[in-house]
């Protein structure tokens, strides 16, 4: 039985980086690929950060089992962090990424020390508490520049100026290694004890996991993955202002584009990224005024995926596939 | 007789409750220490305090003479205590390696090259999986290693318990009714592992039951509380023929 189950976890392991490189594969050569238009790299491009986005969400809420409805407030702080930095002090967008994820781990660790004893519901209204917060700071304190919006030069790597498919790529780099990041934070003793606090606070500290430090990490790694999201958002446009920025909604889409792909699987964020940020587009091919029927269709998955696959849409077509395997006797267990 | 754990007069009141009213016991180190006493007699809740889960209102603890009342509750497993709780108190998503390389926890090294998997720390890892594997053979949990523990069947839940705790690698582990709710086989099972834990391991045991005949029989010096208090304290065939211990279990006619 046990053996049984080893081999066949070992084989789904294998298929989900089988599963992982043919998309990255797919990713690579899809701007190549004939018939594709630039808006559609752009497109590609949008999915990209909200794919990472919600990476960042999903340490917080899937492993960690705090629910934050206030990614946004990363996502703005990474932006910003990035912004400022290449306005006044002339960084690249590689460094700008690094400037952004070391400004929203720094947020993020301080907003972990704040809401230490919050947890359910109340972690959710503190941290949507903090989006709001980040919201008012950048359109009121003049540095961030408010609606005015600070504007940026064109993006260079390494001293390069890229283009769209430029910045195209590097996003794929960059979710690459977040990708990366997650997948060996996960598995490790830190991953073992941010899911032993999900699971039992109790039996996590008499295990010995420092449940102020593990928490408190846990905060800063999700804001610092979420904050490259945000840097990639403000070089993408080359424009940050709180008109964007202060948006509630971000934070929204984020927790929904994580629930519903499946908050604690590596490819859940995919999924979810996926669904949220290409199905206003997706929506405009059929419809001509389309109005508010994306967030409809959001709000509606959301309820069906917590119905039918509480534990998101990718755990539960694996469940699916293994029964009906299991139903059709094809398979030897 | 060296002591290995000792409370001095510990006291605890929940608003009018007085859980623990000035309780003194030693546990002596390498033996299996009983704690015993009727419902509600307070043996969670001292449990709680030497664990760190509790303040006392009054009193002290000393682990090997050092007092450590305003010890953290993680770093009790540090210091080289582990428990287990009453009501089982697993990661039941998570297989049984994963719970049991949970109680490992403390033996990680450093967090950042850990999380990393730099090299040190996948030789680490290596070593504590197989330590893990070696602790559930030995609790007979070897064919469940990679099941989620929600599904395995009681008995084999408390043995889940045993292992994360003994994968800390501690020198002491309290016992909070370890084969409460277990039927007659797994009880003997349970018995017999908490016995080589002991003697093998030379792991002092301190241990809450109700089951009398495994009291009686797995104890080398047992302590009764009753309503919070010390009541009796001797080797097993003095505490069964202790008057008051038979009247605090049986309850007192005269009034
Ligand atoms: N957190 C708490 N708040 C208020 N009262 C409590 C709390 N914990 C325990 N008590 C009370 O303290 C007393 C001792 O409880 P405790 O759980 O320590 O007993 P016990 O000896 O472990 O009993 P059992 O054998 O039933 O497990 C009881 O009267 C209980 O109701
Ligand atoms: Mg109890």
């Amino acid at each position: 039985m046990a053996d049984i189950n080893a081999a066949f976890k070992a084989k789904m392991v294998q298929r989900k980086w089988a599963a992982m490189g043919v998309l990255f594969l797919a990713a690579v050569i899809f701007p190549m690929a004939p018939g594709v238009e630039s808006w559609m790299a752009s497109e590609a491009t949008l999915i990209i950060m909200y794919i990472m986005a919600a990476q960042g969400v999903s340490i917080l809420t899937g492993y960690t089992g705090l629910v934050t409805v206030g990614h946004g407030g990363f996502l703005a702080v990474g932006a910003y962090a990035s912004a400022l930095s290449t306005k006044y002090l002339g960084t690249d967008l590689i460094t700008g990424m690094f400037v952004g994820a070391a400004m929203s781990a720094f947020v993020g660790w301080a907003l972990g020390l704040v809401f230490l004893r919050l947890s359910g519901a109340f972690m959710a209204i503190g941290t949507l508490g903090f989006a709001f917060f980040v919201g008012t700071v950048v359109n009121n304190v003049p540095i961030f520049e408010g609606r005015e919006g600070i504007s940026l030069p064109k993006n260079h790597v390494i001293g390069f100026e890229i283009g769209d498919i430029g910045f195209y790529y590097t996003a794929l780099a960059a979710l690459g290694v977040t990708t990366l990041f997650v997948s060996l934070l996960v598995r490790s003793g830190v991953g073992r004890a941010f899911m032993a606090l999900r699971d039992s606070e109790k039996a996590a500290e008499a295990s010995g996991v420092n449940r102020v430090f593990y928490r408190t990490l846990a905060f800063s790694l999700s804001a610092a993955v979420t904050g490259v999201a945000g840097v990639l958002f403000a070089h993408y446009v080359n424009y940050v202002s709180s008109e964007v920025f202060a948006d509630i909604w971000y934070s929204v889409d984020f927790l929904v584009a994580t629930v519903v792909g499946g908050s604690a699987v590596l490819l859940g964020p995919f999924v979810g990224g996926l669904f949220v940020a290409f199905l206003p587009t997706f929506i405009e091919l059929f419809v001509d005024q389309p109005g508010d029927l994306a967030f409809i269709i959001k709000g509606g998955a959301l309820i069906f995926v917590l119905i039918v696959a509480p534990a998101g849409v990718v755990v539960g077509l694996v469940q699916l596939f293994r029964w009906l395997r299991g139903k059709l006797g094809g398979d030897t267990q | 007789m060296t002591s290995h754990l000792r409370c001095d007069e510990v006291t605890v009141r929940f608003g009018g409750v007085v859980a623990c009213n000035k309780i003194s016991l030693d546990v002596e180190e390498g033996k299996i220490i009983g704690l015993i006493g009727p419902n509600g007699a307070g043996k969670t809740t001292l449990f709680n305090v030497l664990s760190r889960f509790q303040d006392c209102d009054d009193g002290h603890v000393y682990y090997r003479d050092q007092q450590i009342d305003a010890k953290n509750t993680h770093d009790m497993i540090n210091l080289g205590m582990a428990r287990t709780f009453q009501n089982i108190n697993l990661f039941g998503e998570q297989t049984t390696l994963e719970n049991i390389l949970i109680g490992a926890h403390h033996l990680i090294g450093n967090p950042y090259s850990n999380m990393l998997w730099l090299p040190s720390a996948r030789r680490n890892e290596r070593e504590l999986t197989d330590r893990a594997v070696e602790i559930a053979e030995m609790l007979n949990l070897g064919d469940e290693l990679d099941n989620p523990v929600k599904n395995l069947p009681y008995g084999h839940q408390k043995r889940v318990e045993m292992a994360r705790a003994l994968a800390a690698k501690p020198e002491m582990i309290l016992l909070d009714e370890p084969v409460a709710g277990c039927n007659d086989e797994e009880t003997a099972e349970l018995k017999e592992i908490v016995k080589r834990i002991n003697s093998e391991l030379g792991i002092t045991i301190f241990l809450v039951e109700h089951d009398m005949a495994m009291v009686m029989t797995v104890c080398d010096y047992i302590c009764v509380i009753n309503f919070g208090a010390n009541l009796a304290q001797g080797t097993p065939s003095e505490i069964q023929s202790n008057r008051d211990v038979i009247k605090a279990y049986l309850g007192e006619d005269d009034e």
